[in-house]
């Protein structure tokens, strides 16, 4: 089986150093033949798909049929691994995650040059550009990092299994997501990339990736959010974010892609930023491929790097390699990108794009930084340093407040100036509704002059509230519009706005699930946590909580041994009677790979009725000294309104993508012909 | 074994080059990118601009003044757009672009 995987690689290596040399001949040569050649590279481009599809499926086929032979199979799965965790296989080694990202990549090349009749001198050189990407991946999977290495000599009867931290359903789909989101941002790349060589007239090229760009982003969201939900459900350390370098990897190109998001739209509605746009994408794109090294390369130590090797060479030589052929055709084309308008005024939705830009660049530096700084000391003066939380939040904190202030402040800016009267009729109900948050949330005693950390929550709250008023007040000025022109009730009306203007309110919708997302984040500095080690019947008091250790218990699966303890949950002191709950802090032992594993138990509970609070519990083992069980206990409010905020913000973006209906005639602008009515962005 | 493997590898290397290589009758080509479809794609924005600040206008956003101020700046950028695809389309430059755009 390994030969035919192997085979499908190689096949893979020609048909895309064809697609690229043949592309390339094709856009430079003037002759008669040049059209065919094109479409021949267009077609290589295609055949890869199928190509890498097959070494896939290949590999996939190892893993359930237990083919240890193939030494990657051998060394990331057992015959007891479950089925989805046998799939998960292709993603969960260093060869097998290449393999994965090349199958991507090939998969949204395959879409990208089946769509080529949109315009498609810009399709060709998109396509190329895609095509050199493959071929870096696809050079790595031959030479570098094959994934159908096979074992010598005698074949063991079992593998090594699969990384115990693997073995959690998020992690079936985290990975896919994430690598969805990094490869997918290949795609805006080469077309901005494309744009600039060919010095491509007009904003059509943003039009064209607009879907692209934000599906893309999507993924790249639900990845870094789903890879926060497995550290809070499985590492037993009672957070979501610890700013790890893999972590801070897939934060990065997240910074800069928001960005581009945003200011975007300021090249297409007035063209400027075209070089700030271009260098976005540019840095995003490069940052995605920093990304895949930091995650496969083990460069710099991280509990989410899942692999060691040499391949961090090829990976510095191919961004160094991206970064000249960018600064390279910037410096011969830049003329091109001129804008077409100034900053008319510092009060405009020009400025606050602007203002938001720098805001995420600087916050991107920021964890560039902080992630590479242990690095860069090591090589430079060879001594270890650590950079910790205290250095990101010292900037994150403050930068993520001016965000969401520009969340709020932002969609109730005209664009090109705002005058005064325009600020106090827009800001006038959300401001007031900002206000009356904070003076309910004084009353149910939040005192935010108590710590720094207490005032930035507060200040955090009363700016979320503000995004979400704004978001509410551009709905129901919208919506009375509409219901205006045809007579519907409001709400009607508001879901019509939706329709006709998709991309504008879904992006309000992102916005509010955003909001939702900083106040769990204002949370944290009111987690509690408790540690005690618990016989039969003894407490453990935390926050407004007893909790009571009923008994342990063991149990054996096939694949892992476990034993958890079963914990009676009351309220503080009111042991009489039935308990709230019963709550079962977990510990597995897997038996292929010889590793331990917690898997904490979390319980939400309205603590009071604005606030959700969750009740985590860890069973962190015996103590080896006393014989005794130790339980750890934290208290962390607000928490689920980050897993709300990401399903609010994936619905704003399945929102923002859906095509909009057809505007209604309205009266038109004196001088031009008729417009319709709607609402632009 | 390595017969069959022999085998599906030759089939797959076949019918791969018959599809990249196997191109019967003309290729259909789109027309190259011209000044007047990127001034077309130009008024559409201002256009689609316009239909924004009319809809914030009528949303209660923008006081009259402003309002005014920014639709004839717009208006402006407009009617100098459509100056230059008239001044184009009557010298007689082609309205769709040239053929021999590549795939």
């Amino acid at each position: 089986m390994s030969e035919i995987g192997s085979f499908s690689l190689l096949l893979a290596l020609a048909l895309s150093a064809y697609s690229l040399l043949a592309g390339i001949a094709a856009l430079t040569y003037v002759g008669p033949q040049a059209e065919r050649l094109g479409e021949t590279a267009r077609r290589a481009g295609i055949a890869t798909f199928a190509a890498v599809l097959m070494a896939a499926l290949v590999l996939v086929t190892a893993a359930f049929s237990d083919d240890f032979s193939i030494a990657y199979i051998f060394h990331h799965s057992n015959r007891d691994l479950s089925a989805p965790y046998k799939f998960a296989t292709l993603w969960s080694g260093q060869e097998g995650s290449l393999l994965f990202w090349s199958l991507l990549l090939a998969g949204y090349g395959l879409v990208l040059r089946l769509r080529h009749k949109t315009d498609q001198r810009l399709f060709a050189y998109a396509s190329v550009i895609i095509a050199a990407v493959q071929l870096f991946f696809l050079l790595l999977l031959n030479f570098a990092a094959h994934p159908f290495a096979v074992v010598e000599g005698q074949l063991a009867a079992d593998g090594n299994g699969l990384n115990p931290l693997l073995q959690y359903p998020e992690m079936v789909i985290h990975p896919p997501m994430l690598y969805l989101g990094y490869v997918g941002f290949t795609v805006p790349f080469a077309f901005a990339l494309s744009a600039l060589i060919m010095r491509y007239p007009g904003e059509k090229w943003i039009h064209i990736t607009r879907r692209w760009t934000m599906v893309t982003w999507g993924f790249l969201t639900i990845g870094i959010f789903l890879g926060a939900h497995w550290a809070y459900s499985v590492l037993g350390w009672g957070g979501y974010w610890g700013w790890d370098p893999v972590e801070n990897a897939s934060l990065m190109p997240w910074l800069t892609g928001t960005a581009f998001l945003h200011s975007v739209m300021m090249q297409e509605k007035r063209g400027m930023l075209k070089i700030w746009n271009m260098w976005l994408i540019f840095t995003t794109f490069m940052l995605c491929i920093l990304g895949t090294l930091l995650t496969r390369s083990g460069i710099i130590s991280s509990v989410h790097a899942f692999a060691q090797s040499s391949i961090g060479s090829w990976f510095a030589w191919f961004l160094a390699f991206t970064l000249a052929v960018c600064v390279g055709f910037f410096v011969v084309n830049k003329r091109h990108l001129e804008s077409e308008h100034r900053l008319e005024s510092l009060v405009s939705r020009e400025s606050s794009f602007v203002f938001n830009n720098l805001l995420f660049v600087l916050a991107c530096f920021t964890v560039l930084w902080g992630t590479w700084f242990p690095k860069l000391s090591e090589w430079v003066e060879n001594t270890k340093v650590t950079v910790g939380p205290p250095f990101y939040n010292s900037v994150a904190v403050p930068v993520a407040l001016l965000l969401l202030l520009l969340t709020a402040v932002g969609p109730l800016l005209a664009w090109r100036k705002t005058s005064l009267e325009s600020l106090k009729r827009n800001f006038l109900w959300p401001s007031l509704g900002a206000f009356a948050v904070g003076v309910v949330m004084i009353v149910f005693g939040v005192r935010p002059w108590g710590q720094i950390s207490y005032f930035y929550s507060f200040v955090a709250a009363l700016l979320a509230a503000l995004v979400i008023f704004t978001v509410l007040s551009e709905f129901v000025r919208g919506g009375r519009v509409i219901a205006g022109h045809t007579g519907q009730n409001l709400w009607l009306s508001m879901v019509q706005l939706w329709h006709r203007n998709t991309r504008r309110y879904g992006g309000y919708v992102v916005h509010f699930g955003v909001a939702l997302v900083m106040i769990g984040i204002l949370g944290t500095p009111f987690n509690q946590e408790a540690e005690k080690e618990l016989g039969y019947g003894d407490k453990l008091n935390i926050g407004k909580y007893t909790l009571v250790c009923r008994s342990y218990t063991q149990d054996d699966k096939p694949n892992y041994s476990s034993e958890w303890a079963v914990i009676d949950v009351y309220q503080r002191d009111q042991l009489a009677g039935a308990p709230l709950e019963t709550m079962y802090p977990e510990r597995r032992f897997y038996k292929a790979s010889q590793q331990s594993q917690t898997l904490p138990q979390i319980r939400p509970h309205f603590t009071n009725p604005l606030v959700v609070t969750d009740l985590y519990l860890v069973y962190e083992g015996i103590n080896q000294d006393t014989g005794r069980p130790i339980i750890k206990a934290h208290l962390n409010p607000m928490v689920s309104s980050i897993w709300l905020g990401l399903l609010v913000m994936i619905f704003g973006t399945v929102i923002a993508l859906v095509p909009n209906a057809s505007a209604v005639r309205a009266i038109a602008p004196a001088r031009v012909e008729a417009v319709p009515l709607g609402a632009g962005d | 074994m390595t017969a069959t493997v022999a085998f599906i590898c030759v089939f797959v290397t076949v019918s791969i080059l018959f599809y990249v290589f196997y191109l019967p009758g003309t290729l259909k080509l789109g027309p190259e990118k011209t000044r007047q479809t990127y001034l077309r794609e130009r008024k559409e924005v201002v256009y689609e601009n316009l239909r924004d600040l009319n809809f914030e206008y009528k949303a209660g956003k923008f006081p009259e003044a402003d309002y005014q101020s920014i639709k004839t700046s717009l208006e402006d950028e407009a009617a100098a757009i459509l100056a230059e695809i008239a001044r184009l389309e009557n010298a007689g430059a082609p309205t769709q672009g040239r053929k021999g755009a590549r795939s």
